[in-house]
């Protein structure tokens, strides 16, 4: 039962994911094809190219996370495929709970890169941070957007969170659903 | 213990990202390299963020839009008045219509699932055996890689770090070497076993399919031309391709409507990400081969064996086989590109452009070897024919393509000449 709620929850986020994703795949398009009609007329806008790279980087980690729930990632099954079918059923779940291995260590991987602990004890003041920690994520800038670039590198704790509520999600739903993806 | 991890987790059907991400992992927990924890999540974002890496979603959403907007129908359907009433014409415009399929999409194993539907009934109506023409389907994919816009140039060229429009023009002269083998073999199978004849269509019924297909035929153009041409970058004639297809699409051939883009877009986002994340996987992956100094271990093992670089492009390519064989091609190319290039360049000597012309049609053709090729028994599935039934059709093309590929590997100036 609680499987059925934690399933509903990952599945809304996830279309939430690809709806953001499928806008930032529209906003590339636009973006590239702005810096074309610019360039054409020698009027080039300096910040689109590294925005259109961002909207891609941001479309690849929520679509990527989205992916686990719906199952649509790439992988070898030459193997899996020749199992029968209770061995099967075995073989998902050990790749369900392989999923979520990975989705709780990003998750302690992008703990430490933004160290949110420190960087509250230092009063959210970047420069006490960096002199504490010698990490100076929050003060990297981007070359053209004119943003800190914290606020893009924030897409991997968002990424490593989505992808741990689809890797729990998957591996609590019942049997019967771990059928065909 | 990384190497076995690594195999173990690839053959459990572990999705291939998440595969090399956590190989890189648990290499760094064991080497003691524990700072570049810190930078681990940093490093699989830096992957992304690469200009070429945009040509991806919009050569996807370009081949997309064609299919949605009637576009491929109508340039197969005007392939048919000029070759239509020859015997064996039908193959063609298959081998044609799945090359231009699979260089979009820049998966073999998608263009086959997707084109084994529409091509193969097509040819069976006309009287070819089905496993012919599942096997003709299959074959274009094997064109695909040095077709532009082949996405595994795009990619290679990202991996490598060389211009991706040079890339299409070292892949010009293997590609028509390619096209006239294929010439030859279906000329071949043609005179063996005869062809079924199409009918040639009437005169007013030929000039107004052709008159359909001009505008789309525009895409095609824009696309190649603005890359040989160096108007514009890949990336670039990437997003005007698609721009011409929705406008063609909604405005011409009025199949397509504003409304239709939010699914469009949907697909692209998925099936990009797909790929996108699988190179941002790769860039830490990149560490362990780094670190490991795996390209200096494996050269000083194949150099002791060789000094030759044709021999060295011979053991590369029964290596690639096998990769191919198991794995489709993006996925493998972002795996073996950072551990041979730089023994190819390095130690031998050979181009990065030859070498990558090289990979990328050895590992589509890995995807048809039997007997484990993965692409041969989607092909199979989808036409609902035996692997075996194509595989008797289809081993001719892939002879034609091995001795195209030896004879890339042998003269460098095939894929170098149109460089200079």
């Amino acid at each position: 039962m609680r499987g059925r709620v934690l399933h509903r929850i990952s599945h809304a986020w996830a279309r939430a994911e690809m709806c953001v994703a499928a806008v930032l795949a529209a906003a590339i398009t636009c973006l590239v094809l702005l810096n074309v009609v610019t360039r054409a007329m020698s009027a080039s806008i300096f910040w689109v190219d590294e925005a259109a790279i961002y909207a891609m980087t941001w479309m690849t980690f929520l679509a990527a996370s989205a992916a686990v729930h719906f199952s649509h990632s790439v992988s070898v099954t030459l193997l899996t495929d020749m199992l029968p079918r209770p061995a099967l059923d075995i073989a998902r779940r050990v790749v369900d709970a392989i999923v979520l291995i990975f989705a709780l260590l990003m998750l302690w991987l992008c703990w430490r890169w933004f160290l949110p602990l420190d960087l509250a004890r230092a009063g959210f003041d970047s420069v006490a941070f960096q002199g504490e920690t010698f990490n100076f994520i929050y003060a990297e800038p981007t070359l053209t957007l004119g943003i800190r670039k914290f606020w893009l590198w924030l897409i991997m704790p968002l990424f490593a969170a989505g992808l741990t509520l689809h890797a729990v999600s998957n591996l609590v739903r019942p049997r019967s659903e771990t059928a065909a993806p | 213990m990384t190497a076995a991890l690594f195999l173990v987790l690839l053959f459990g059907a572990v999705p291939i990202s998440i595969v090399l991400a956590m190989t890189a992992m648990s290499y760094i927990s064991q080497s003691g390299n524990a700072v570049l924890f810190d930078s681990f999540a940093q490093q699989m974002f830096a992957g992304t963020e690469n200009y070429g890496l945009l040509a991806i979603p919009l050569f996807m959403l370009t081949g997309e839009l064609m299919n949605e907007g009637g576009m491929t129908k109508r340039l197969v359907n005007a392939a048919r008045v000029l070759v239509g009433g020859f015997r064996g014409g039908l193959v063609w415009i298959n081998l044609l219509a799945n090359m231009f399929m699979a260089a979009i999409i820049g998966s073999a194993v998608s263009q086959i699932a997707v084109m084994s539907r529409a091509m193969v009934p097509a040819m069976e109506r006309e009287g070819y055996d089905r496993g012919f023409a599942a096997a003709t389907t299959a074959a274009g994919g094997l064109l695909a890689p040095v077709i532009p816009p082949s996405m595994l140039f795009v990619i290679y060229g990202v991996l490598a770090q060389i211009p991706i429009g040079d890339m299409f023009l070292a892949g010009i002269l293997p590609g028509l070497l390619m096209a006239g083998s294929f010439f030859v073999v279906v000329t071949l199978i043609g005179l063996a076993a005869e062809f079924p004849k199409g009918d040639w269509m009437s005169a007013p019924d030929a000039l107004r399919a052709i008159l359909a297909a001009l505008p789309a035929a525009l895409i095609p153009v824009a696309i190649i031309g603005g890359i040989v041409l160096g108007i514009a970058t890949p990336t670039e004639s990437a997003a005007v391709a698609s721009l011409i297809a929705f406008l063609l699409g909604w405005l011409v051939y009025g199949e397509l409507k504003p409304s239709h883009l939010s699914a469009l877009f949907l697909r692209t986002a998925q099936n990009a990400s797909l790929v996108i994340f699988m190179v941002a996987a790769a860039n830490v992956f990149g560490w362990v081969v780094i670190y490991e100094a795996i390209p200096q271990k494996l050269a000083a093992l194949i150099t002791s064996l060789t000094s030759d670089p044709f021999v060295f492009l011979l053991i590369v390519m029964g290596a690639l086989l096998l990769v191919g064989m198991l794995i489709d091609g993006i996925a493998a190319l972002i795996l073996v590109t950072p551990i041979l290039l730089p023994i190819a360049t390095g130690d031998y000597g050979i181009s990065p452009f030859q070498f990558g012309v090289v990979i990328s049609i050895n590992l589509a053709l890995g995807l048809l070897t039997p007997p484990v090729g993965v692409g041969l028994y989607i092909a199979a599935s989808m036409s609902d024919v035996k692997p075996t039934a194509i595989l008797a059709a289809l081993w001719p093309f892939l002879i034609a393509v091995l001795l195209v590929l030896l004879a890339v590997c042998y003269f460098p100036s095939l894929s170098l000449i149109l460089l200079d």
